[in-house]
């Protein structure tokens, strides 16, 4: 039927997509949504932030995705002490040949994939240490500006009920995640399936389904999905829609205090084609950008404090959100 | 690429039989609307042609539908959305379309994508042709309502009859008006006032099509009869009578013989005949010189014209005085007068015959206004047809030449009875020949009416409120004391008073002739009911 290959072959992005998320669900019971966010993620090239209570697998998850990449991979626990130099390096004295000079010792943020593990344990400075490496996967250190590997995938987890001694992200810093997942408490079933792989004898162990340039290669092909203006402009409209100085929507009107910024769309888009192709598609539908709402808004919502006295949370705002906003404004 | 605008013609087949539909509908629900509405409307207010208009609006509603469904085609990218959604296409189609001349890396392989999922749809099911069962169910409704509505009776049909009767009833009093016209400028005795009897009843023939109302119509009449009126001489029966004065007493001379004959006939030959005498004077013999001088003074002493009487009356002294010129002279002064009376009978008949046609319009529209007035107004008015003949008017006429003897002519107004239906009113110019006899009455319009009540039973006295005593104001009555009742006066004492004072009330302008009959009928029905005396 297909006269002539394409230049990028979309289905290998598809395989491969498939054969992560098949690997990790050999050790992740259940979390099909959390499994499908973090693959579209690393597609895409963003970042998470995953959310729960502890003992859902949140670590385990990044650990898993290392293993199941052959890409390096190092792991922070944020602490209060935790020293931005912790992360991203600093210069040490040396003896070279009789000489002492200073030298870089790169921080662990040096590796593909980056679990910052309970990241609002640490101060605001430490946290603020990731913003650069974040955006623009470079380190500074002193005059020196130094690049990170590719891809750089920063995992960061947070622990939503121990908010003892904690620093919350500041806006900035959340938007640079592209995606804020929440890690749901198992269903009865995956429990039991839970207990029983993990209280055996043996813990599955995974093997590497893709390495750093079948996921580089994976990112190009999904910058590469069409995308039709009106879809392009449904994506807009949902982006507006979440200001309340933009929209009619009265839950909006009320309990948002800032909507998603441009960042916030570009994340709808992206996510939106890496999922068409997860899909088995080759281009972005209104249920891309529907499906990928959640994860790529909600931690760029900021919500009144009304909303939080009324127990209005943001996924029901991006609820209301889908459900008023048209798809196709305008037409007969 | 020929796959996708294949796609597109199959959409727009599939859209245009869907929108087909749906604007058939939209049209049918104007078009029942427009329909219930003019119906409406006509059972509130009268509406002439209202079924044509109704009708009208059916194929407008439908062609502005089909203008619509024309002019509100989707473009092709509107219609790949709407069959992504419909057919859950997941924005395959709209996206390839939109794409269609891109080259980006993946956009061949979606395109062929798209037409895959395409070619394992069926298309046409983005567009069903359904009908809108609120819009059906409007259209069933109206259609029901606006069947109750032109099949139930409708009010406003009689006043549209009324309204249809009064048209034709003044079309008719404005023909009668034109007839008159007409008749005025084929006169074979043209004279000066012709171009204005002819505006007179130009404006009246226009001001009567013109009226809102049969009654509104009839007061455009009595002023063009005003006007009329004022074109004649009112000394022309004084200048008429001292003619037929001077006819009478030439007839009973051998001179004058022939000259009384022709005065007889007319004036025009009067006045010739008498300008022969004159110039016959010279060779007359003395004997019938004395018999004229005597004739001329007795017809002097009759005349009642002062002009025609000094004439008379210097032509007879003159010849009795030998003097024959002075006695022509005065002669020929009597031809001029008697030409001049001819040229007013002629004007007279002209504005009798322009008042005849008047009274023929104001009979038409008098019987229109009482049917009007008693709810008939829709009724057809065969009996009151103007100039139907069945009243001839064969009324004697109040002619002021009636009185004397030997030939005469006059104009007069006549009033005529009708051939039972009622009581005709006509004025009318008649020529009459013999002695003493005026001249005919006019010729009267069909009257019509019938009148109503009865008279008290015999065995009832009837008491009505009594006269105001002599000397005090009827606006300003005697306030009546704690008890006092109104003073009551007999039926018998009171009625030939009412009847007066009703009387004088009809002679106001504005009554029509008809209705004037009527009250008339009414107290003289009273009075053959009642007979003399106290009942």
């Amino acid at each position: 039927m297909i006269a002539e290959e394409p230049r990028v072959d979309a289905t290998q992005v598809t395989e491969l997509a498939q054969s992560l998320e098949a690997e990790l669900a050999r050790l992740i019971v259940g979390q099909k949504d959390l499994l499908r966010d973090t693959v579209i993620a690393l597609i895409a090239g963003g970042h998470v932030l995953l959310e729960g209570v502890p003992g859902l697998g949140k670590t385990v998850l990044v650990r898993s995705l290392g293993q199941a990449l052959t890409m390096s991979f190092s792991r922070i626990q944020f602490t209060p002490d935790l020293m931005p130099a912790d992360i991203v390096g600093t210069n040490v004295i040396g003896d070279e040949a009789g000489r002492r000079e200073f030298h870089y010792q790169a921080g662990p943020i040096f590796a593909n994939l980056v679990l910052a593990d309970e990241i609002n344990r640490a101060t605001p400075k430490t946290q603020s240490a990731l913003l650069e490496a974040m955006q623009e996967h470079t380190v500074t250190v002193g005059t020196q500006t130094r690049p990170l590997p590719n891809p750089f995938f920063v995992l960061a987890t947070q622990n939503p009920i121990e908010l003892e001694g904690t620093y919350p992200l500041p806006e900035a810093q959340l938007d640079r995640f592209f995606f804020k997942v929440l890690v749901p408490f198992p269903s009865e079933k995956d429990l039991l399936e839970i207990a029983r792989r993990t209280t055996g004898e043996s813990t599955p162990q995974l093997k590497p389904v893709a390495d750093a340039n079948a996921v580089m290669a994976a990112q190009r092909v999904a910058r590469e999905v069409p995308i039709a203006e009106h879809v392009l402009g449904y994506a807009a409209r949902l982006i507006s829609a979440t200001h309340p100085d933009r929209t009619q929507l009265d839950s909006v009107r009320r309990y948002v205090r800032w909507g998603a910024s441009p960042r916030g769309m570009q994340t709808l888009i992206l996510a939106g084609k890496v999922r068409a192709l997860l899909e088995g598609r080759y281009n972005v539908a209104f249920d891309d950008l529907n499906a990928v709402a959640g994860p790529a808004l909600r931690h760029r919502i900021f919500l009144q404090f009304e909303a939080e006295a009324d127990g209005i949370a943001a996924d029901k705002i991006i609820s209301d959100i889908l459900e008023q906003t048209p798809k196709e404004p305008g037409r007969e | 690429m020929s796959s996708l605008d294949a796609i597109i013609r199959e959409l727009r087949r599939a859209a245009a039989r869907a929108r087909g539909a749906r604007y058939a509908v939209h049209g049918l629900v104007a078009a029942a609307g427009w329909v219930a509405v003019v119906l409406l409307i006509a059972r509130l207010t009268p509406v002439e042609q209202r079924a044509t208009v109704a009708a009208v609006g059916v194929p407008v509603a439908l062609a502005i539908a089909a203008i619509a469904w024309l002019l509100r085609r989707p473009s092709a990218a509107i219609l790949m959305r709407l069959a992504d959604i419909r057919l859950g296409l997941k924005e395959r189609l709209s996206t390839a379309w939109e794409r269609r001349t891109e080259s980006g890396a993946l956009d061949d392989v979606q395109r062929r994508d798209a037409l895959q999922h395409a070619t394992r749809t069926r298309l046409a099911a983005a567009f069903p042709v359904r009908v809108n069962r609120g819009e059906a169910s409007l259209v069933a409704v109206l259609a029901i309502f606006a069947l109750a509505l032109a099949v139930l009776p409708n009010p406003m049909d009689q006043v549209l009859a009324q309204q249809k009767a009064d048209r034709t009833s003044q079309a008719r009093a404005a023909k009668a008006v034109q007839d008159a016209q007409k008749k005025v400028a084929e006169s074979a005795k043209p004279t000066p006032v012709d171009p204005q009897v002819q505006k007179i009843l130009q404006d009246a023939q226009a001001k009567i099509r013109q009226a809102d109302s049969p009654r509104k119509a009839l007061e455009s009449i009595t002023p063009a009869e005003q006007q009329l009126q004022r074109l004649t001489d009112p000394g022309t029966p004084a200048l008429s009578s001292s003619a037929q004065n001077l006819a009478n007493a030439l007839s009973g001379t051998a001179a004058g013989r022939s000259a009384a004959q022709a005065i007889s006939t007319s004036p025009a030959k009067g006045a010739q005949s008498v300008r022969d005498l004159a110039a016959q004077l010279q060779n007359m013999s003395p004997k019938d010189r004395q018999d004229l001088a005597k004739a001329l003074e007795k017809a002097a002493q009759q005349a009642q014209n002062s002009q025609m009487r000094d004439s008379l009356s210097k032509a007879s002294s003159s010849l009795q005085n030998g003097d024959p010129n002075s006695a022509a002279q005065a002669l020929n002064d009597v031809a001029s007068q008697l030409d001049s009376l001819q040229q007013q009978q002629n004007t007279d008949q002209a504005v009798a015959s322009a008042i005849n046609g008047l009274e023929a319009a104001r009979q038409e529209l008098a019987t229109q206004a009482d049917r009007d007035a008693k709810g008939q107004g829709g009724q057809p008015n065969a009996s009151a047809s103007p100039g139907a003949g069945t009243s001839p008017g064969a009324g004697t006429g109040a002619s002021p030449g009636a009185s004397g003897s030997g030939n005469g002519s006059g104009n007069g107004t006549g009033t005529g009875n009708g051939n039972g239906s009622g009581t005709g009113t006509g004025t009318g110019t008649g020529t009459g020949s013999g002695s003493g006899n005026g001249g005919n009455g006019g010729t009267g319009s069909s009257g019509s009416g019938t009148g109503s009540g009865a008279g008290a039973k015999s065995t009832e006295r009837v008491y009505v409120p009594g006269q105001p005593v002599p000397g005090q104001s009827q606006n300003d009555p005697t306030p009546l004391g704690p008890g006092q009742d109104v003073p009551l006066s007999p039926y018998s004492q009171v009625i030939q008073a009412y009847q007066q004072a009703a009387l004088d009330a009809t002679n106001q302008s504005l009554i029509p002739g008809s209705e004037r009959d009527l009250v008339r009928q009414y107290f003289s029905q009273l009075g053959e009911q009642t007979g003399p005396g106290p009942k």
